[in-house]
């Protein structure tokens, strides 16, 4: 890892402690995230809200299983957010597949498409464990570990080809993308 | 079965059908194909006008596809089984959108997963499954994990004999 300015240190100090959430939210995992943005376990007291756009958003955290249409509007969403952007991969299905391992439409690890900067085991992750990886990925922020989207720019060609392997084409052709 | 079904049930008589009773409530009628679209005209004039389901089952070992119409009447909560079996090498019927209009998207999901074809509905684009390059994905024949494996690869996991003794000493967190 190559080291870091000054001003890249204090700049990361700054970004772990205002962290906008963007949450992809197709997988089952959805549900276990109105309990950790609410009153119960108050997320925002970490300095972490949700955004509604990818544009404006830092972390994207990906709830669940991705199916080949969803991952196609998953990459579109993470290749319009602004660098530094970081991602979570929530639950098993993103980690290995999980019960899905063996579906047909379903991808079974999704770092082989997008840098992923930190895991969530477990099905279902209970909200105590999502703020546990969003303090980790904090931690991490702080260290200038957290470097998935330079890890993307720097390996674009492998993540292409590896998204043209399992999709075929990474172009969406409906009605709102024509 | 209910008395308004038995009423319906004799209406159906002239079409040679095969009635089972599932349930106080649920009857299953299955008929050739050719007499498929007089018999869901006649529940439909008879009150069970509700389409709720238009499925598919792969019989393979008898080389037969069952096509499955379930109507619901509103009138006395009863439920109909229309059942065909047509070939599963030419898998072709007739289409139902003149009868229920919202059969045009339960067939192109047919066609999209069961590669039936539906005569008179032009309409088969996909529904769910984009960019789709096997065959129909729930018949029978068609193996997911090996079409996973060739498109999604796995991730590969390395045994950690000493890391999984200290897990289970309790030595670290797992």
């Amino acid at each position: 890892m190559k080291e870091r300015t000054i001003w890249e240190q204090i700049a990361d100090s700054f970004r772990s402690r205002s962290i906008w959430m963007l949450h992809y939210c197709t997988g089952c995992g959805a549900m276990e995230l109105p309990p950790t943005m609410t009153s119960r376990f108050d997320m925002e007291r970490f300095g972490i809200a949700p955004m509604a756009t990818p544009r404006q958003a830092d972390i994207l955290l990906i709830t669940g299983y991705l199916n080949t249409k969803t991952l196609r509007r998953v990459i579109y969403t993470y290749e319009q957010m602004a660098d530094p952007k970081y991602v979570i991969g929530f639950g098993s299905c993103t980690i290995n597949g999980g019960i899905y391992f063996d579906s047909y439409s379903t991808i079974n690890r999704l770092d082989y498409y997008i840098p992923v900067d930190v895991y969530i085991a477990g099905c279902m992750p209970r909200p105590e464990a999502i703020l546990e990886a969003f303090n980790y990925l904090m931690e991490k922020i702080r260290k200038g570990e957290a470097d998935g989207w330079k890890r993307y720019r720097e390996n674009y060609e492998w993540y292409k080809q590896n998204q043209i392997r399992s999709l075929g084409e990474v172009y969406v052709h409906d009605e709102f993308h024509e | 079965m209910t008395n308004s079904m038995n009423d319906v049930v004799k209406s159906l008589e002239g079409f040679n059908p095969f009635i089972e009773e599932i349930d106080e409530r649920e009857v299953k009628v299955t008929v050739s194909p050719d007499r498929v679209i007089a018999v869901l005209e006649t529940l439909k004039a008879n009150g069970y006008s509700h389409l709720s389901l238009m499925t598919c089952v792969d019989w393979i070992d008898d080389n037969q596809l069952e096509l499955v119409y379930i109507l619901f009447s509103w009138k006395d909560g009863g439920k109909f089984i229309v059942s065909t079996r047509i070939d599963r090498n030419n898998p072709k019927f007739f289409t139902v959108k003149e009868l229920w209009p919202v059969a045009r998207f339960y067939e192109r999901e047919l066609h999209e997963f069961f590669g039936v074809e539906f005569e008179g509905n032009d309409d088969m684009r996909p529904l769910f499954l984009e960019l789709w390059d096997e065959k129909p994905p729930l018949r029978k024949d068609f193996d997911p994990r090996d079409y996973s494996r060739k498109k999604f690869p796995d991730r590969k996991y390395e045994k950690d004999v000493i890391k999984e003794a200290k897990i289970f000493r309790g030595e670290i967190n797992g």
